[in-house]
């Protein structure tokens, strides 16, 4: 694939190699016509040449920085403004660019950007544009309603300000709304905030309208490309995102989601009447069981809480390749989540995908799944703050230990009081105010939903669910089913939360310092005092299952001294409480094995299999398990497991599932792996005697 | 890899040089840093374990972190005490340097040069050899030491693979664990070793998310440059599939009782027709090689369980 030569990387020579004559010849007016006829690289010279000719003029650069934006040079732009000004501080034009920049990016300081422009011109339009469509990004409907009229007053005809307008009513399901912008940009914007509230199906529908009326509007035309690709309608949106891509419009997501695309090719899809299955071709026959159990188990759970039949199949996509997966649901890498839906399709990071012990892909699975109900079951009504606190309740509904810890973001959030009322919570997903707020909310908006389960109801959450469906804000709804005010609630809750974790935020800097020199302790091996030490700070932050656990490094030092049953105890709290590194849940297996408490040390592996699944030993140890303790289909999964990792050991590999086929009377099934070892290995002879065995029996009968 | 089987049973069908020695000599070099120390010690040890508890006729000695003198004493014994019918392995776990010339092991004092190691090597007379270096800029002693009939392994690929190494970690793993017997001779070829230990290292790289910093290769005909795998293309790996390591089990007692020898020679031509057949598996009916294969296993399971028998 070609790649546009970018503007940005070509200033510097063209400015040297212009002639003087040509120099004298331009005028901003050419520039701006050349741009218009989207024959960007000669308007590119145009404006160096301007800006040759009058380097301290800031205006050449704050117009050549737009042009940077439309041709997808964020960074090029970024430059351009931020020499404007250097060159005047308060250009209103430079620092307007700066903050739409920023808002492609959410940040924070957007906003800020722009209430800074408009102080400098109070009629900048564009800077009050922006302030009402980051109102509207936070869902603060009255603000951004406000904001939107302030840029009409300005100008009338403002096309943001109308299509902000346009969005509240067509949000709120109004058929009609006076506001309709009439125009390509106005239902690009309208598009946008569909797909915000994911609400995907409709939001390409407006983007559809936005390049009827105007075919040359790529961003709108990529918009499009990239909601197909995630609804699944993988063959148009790779029209839409190529004809992009052949006019000029190639910025990151463009690109990436057609590279993206083209890999299509390495992934084999399994489908049954409720699903479909997409995974990576050199993985599939190893995840496959494990995916498909998950989901049909989530399925019929969700379908009973949420008392939801879904009406089409739920398509999971799993990427072995993190930044493939970040593509395929921003189009761009980078993405820090696990997992993302859209309306019925999932798309996750594969186990492989995450260093081991970091990433719990079934409970990233029951996550997503359940974002699938929630979403169908309010036609995508729901404010984000209510589905990612369902989503995060059932990880650890479905098992206490799935879900994610308290960590020290949230302890440092609760100590500092930066959780955020339950009104303003959307704003801590959408608009954060530092990395951390989104990890944070996230925390909260699952403990305030298993507040609400535990204080009110599952039924309570599920009429607060149907009322968001109706189209009803948190407020109307918190007042409706809580029978309380938002902030009657926001006090109930943080008294709640505070109680829930005062042991945690008032230890935790004693811990902190405990941990460090527990740490030093354990490099010295000095395991009496890690035994004295870490006995003494495990129980002041006990959720802590991360790296240097003190859970771990009480084990190490008991495994040391010879104290097994204490190291057992150790690493089942660990385990319990959800701690996931593979290597310490292996450990535990193998001295619970040694204990002779075979049935523990399985499950402590079959735990694993949620966490990490690539480990061929550890399938091969369960395998070993259940088949003595007559789980024989359970045995038969991990041994194929063990096969399908490709083994070290292919012989041993298919003799270990002959035996648990033979133990499940499944002795052709049996016969062909024994035959499969035994072609590898003809002097193999456990195998030379089961195939013995299978002879006589198929001889007598 | 067909090529390769028929190679392998000729190994195992050929008959033992009787009172043929095999002579281990294992190598710590200089850490540097405690942990290195402690590391490379702790490898070594364990490679040492494995050998002697291997047993056969063989002759075992581990050096830890030894000064370039003990080195040159301990080959001089080996160039009198060995015969051609022996054979030789010399297994280096530590530091390595390569300065586009020649290849150093790092020990404390001298550093022992590729070139020397290869005479010491070439002085010994015992004519099956196999090296395996494991230090980091390994992949550089490989055209120094290679030689006919001597086996090479080397951690990485060149001698520009700097960073310390993974692959004695694994390779050491390789000698006392089953699962590298991947034929179920009850023996660890050289072949099969160096497998093992490259698969666990690309396993180790790829589950930490880090890039690779070594690529173990192997050269077993004297004249390559090391391969990663082993190809009937690239010829290699032939004298590595027949060269025995370590034993894990008692596969060659019943080859010393006389009456035991028609079994014996039954159990070599069914190995060999079974070999036969995998090799026109391609050009033959699917069912009809399973009816076949079926047949030859059950008869060869038969004849291995009246070898069995005291």
């Amino acid at each position: 694939m070609k790649y546009l030569p970018r503007l940005g990387a070509v200033t510097l020579l063209l400015v040297l190699t212009l002639p003087a004559q040509t120099l004298l010849a331009q005028t901003l007016d050419q520039a701006e016509a050349l741009w218009k006829a989207r024959r960007f690289k000669e308007a590119n010279e145009v404006f160096l040449a301007l800006v040759a000719k009058e380097p301290k003029n800031p205006d050449y650069k704050v117009r050549l920085g737009r042009m940077a934006m439309e041709h997808t040079e964020p960074d090029y732009a970024q430059e351009l403004f931020a020499q404007a000004l250097e060159i005047k501080k308060d250009h209103a034009g430079a620092l307007v660019g700066l903050a739409l920049l920023a808002s492609e990016n959410f940040e924070a300081r957007a906003g800020d950007l722009a209430k800074k422009a408009l102080e400098i011109d109070p009629k900048l339009l564009e800077a009050q544009e922006l302030l009402a469509r980051i109102a509207l990004e936070d869902n603060d409907n009255p603000k951004a309603t406000e904001q939107a009229k302030k840029a009409l007053a300005i100008d009338p005809n403002s096309v943001q300000g109308k299509a902000v307008l346009a969005t509240i009513d067509l949000l709120a399901d109004k058929k009609d709304t006076s506001w309709d912008p009439h125009t390509a940009r106005g239902y690009e914007t309208i598009g946008h905030f569909f797909v915000m509230n994911r609400r995907y199906e409709e939001g390409i529908q407006y983007l559809r309208k936005a390049i009827e009326l105007d075919p040359q509007l790529y961003s709108a035309r990529s918009k499009l490309g990239i909601n197909l690709m995630r609804l699944g309608q993988n063959e148009e949106a790779y029209q839409q995102l190529e004809l992009c891509f052949k006019n000029e419009f190639q910025d990151a997501a463009t690109r990436n989601s057609l590279k993206l695309m083209d890999t299509y090719k390495n992934f084999v899809t399994f489908s049954t009447p409720t699903t479909i299955l997409k995974l990576d071709k050199k993985e599939a026959e190893l995840l496959r069981p494990y995916f498909q159990s998950e989901m049909d188990r989530a399925m019929a759970t969700y379908e009973k809480k949420y008392k939801l039949k879904l009406e089409k199949p739920v398509q999971v996509e799993v990427y072995p390749n993190h930044e493939d997966f970040a593509v395929r649901t921003l189009g761009l890498p980078g993405l820090g989540a696990l997992g993302v839906t859209f309306g019925y399709s999932v798309a996750m990071d594969s186990p492989s995908g995450r260093k081991p012990g970091t990433f719990h892909w079934a409970s990233t699975l029951w996550h997503e799944m359940s974002h699938v109900y929630t979403l169908t079951a309010t036609g995508h009504r729901v404010p984000r703050w209510f589905t990612e606190g369902l989503a995060v309740h059932e990880e650890t509904a479905i098992s206490p230990d799935w879900g994610d810890r308290l960590n020290p973001d949230v302890i440092g959030a609760i100590k500092n009081k930066k959780l955020l009322p339950i009104a303003e919570l959307d704003r801590g997903f959408v608009h954060p105010t530092a990395p951390a707020q989104v990890i944070v909310s996230y925390f909260q908006a699952g403990r305030i939903c298993d507040y609400i389960d535990e204080k009110w109801s599952w039924d309570t959450l599920l009429a607060m669910l149907h009322d968001f469906g109706a189209g009803e804000d948190t407020v109307s709804v918190v007042r409706k089913e809580l029978k309380i005010e938002p902030a009657e609630f926001d006090q109930r809750f943080f008294a709640f939360i505070e109680a829930d974790t005062k042991n945690a935020v008032d230890h935790f800097d004693e811990w902190k310092k405990g941990l460090k020199s527990l740490v030093e302790k354990s490099t010295a091996k000095d395991w009496d005092a890690v035994i004295k030490e870490g006995t003494a700070i495990r129980d002041m932050y006990p959720d802590y299952v991360e790296e240097h656990s003190v859970y771990e490094a009480l084990a190490a030092a008991y495994l040391a001294k010879g104290d097994k049953p204490a190291a057992i105890a150790e690493l089942s709290r660990y385990e319990k409480i959800g701690g996931r590194d593979p290597e310490s849940l292996k450990l535990l297996s193998k001295t619970l094995e040694e204990a002779g408490r075979t049935a523990e040390a399985a499950d402590a592996l079959n735990r694993l299999n949620f966490i990490y699944p690539m480990d061929a030993a550890a399938h091969r140890s369960l395998g070993g398990l259940w088949l003595i303790q007559g789980n024989v289909k359970g045995a038969i999964r991990e041994f194929a497991a063990v096969l399908a990792r490709n083994p070290q050991d292919p012989a041993q590999a298919h003799f270990d599932l002959a035996r648990a086929y033979r133990a499940d009377k499944q002795d052709e099934q049996a016969k062909e792996e024994l035959l499969a070892a035994l072609e590898t290995a003809p002097g193999f002879r456990p195998a030379q005697k089961l195939l013995l065995e299978l002879s006589t029996t198929a001889d007598r009968k | 890899m067909k090529t390769l089987a028929m190679l392998l049973l000729a190994a195992l069908s050929a008959p033992a040089a009787t009172g043929a020695v095999t002579y281990y000599l294992t190598i710590a070099g200089l850490g540097g840093e405690p942990d290195y120390a402690q590391r490379f010690k702790m490898w070594a040890e364990d490679i040492d374990g494995s050998l002697k508890k291997a047993g056969g006729d063989s002759s075992v000695t581990t050096l830890n972190a030894p000064q370039l003198e003990q080195i040159r004493t301990r080959f001089a014994d080996l160039a009198k005490q060995a015969k051609p019918a022996d054979s030789l392995v010399v297994i280096l776990i530590g530091h390595g340097t390569y300065d586009g010339h020649d290849y150093k092991f790092n020990i404390p004092g001298a550093d022992l040069t590729a070139t020397e190691l290869a005479a010491l090597l070439d002085r010994v007379p015992a004519q099956r050899q196999l090296v395996v270096n494991m230090t980091s800029s390994s992949g550089g002693s490989i055209e120094q030491l290679r030689r006919p009939n001597r086996i090479v392994i080397a951690a990485t690929k060149t001698g520009s693979e700097k960073n310390a190494t993974n692959f004695a970690r694994y390779f050491a793993e390789a000698l006392r664990e089953p699962a590298a017997d991947t034929d179920k001779n009850e023996s660890i070829s050289a072949l099969e070793a160096f497998r093992y230990a490259q698969t666990k290292t690309t396993e180790f790289f790829d589950t930490q998310k880090r890039l690779a910093t070594e690529h173990s290769v192997i050269e077993d005909t004297g004249k390559g440059t090391g391969e990663r795998t082993v190809t009937t293309e690239n010829g290699q790996g032939k004298l590595a599939a027949s060269f025995t390591v370590v034993r894990l089990g008692a596969n060659a007692a019943a080859a010393r009782d006389p009456n035991k020898r028609p079994l014996l020679d039954k159990k070599e031509q069914l190995e060999q027709a079974i070999e036969k057949l995998k090799f026109e598996k391609a050009a033959m009916p699917a069912q009809e090689y399973k009816r076949q294969l079926t047949q030859l296993l059950l008869e060869l399971a038969r004849t291995q369980e009246a070898l069995d028998k005291p």
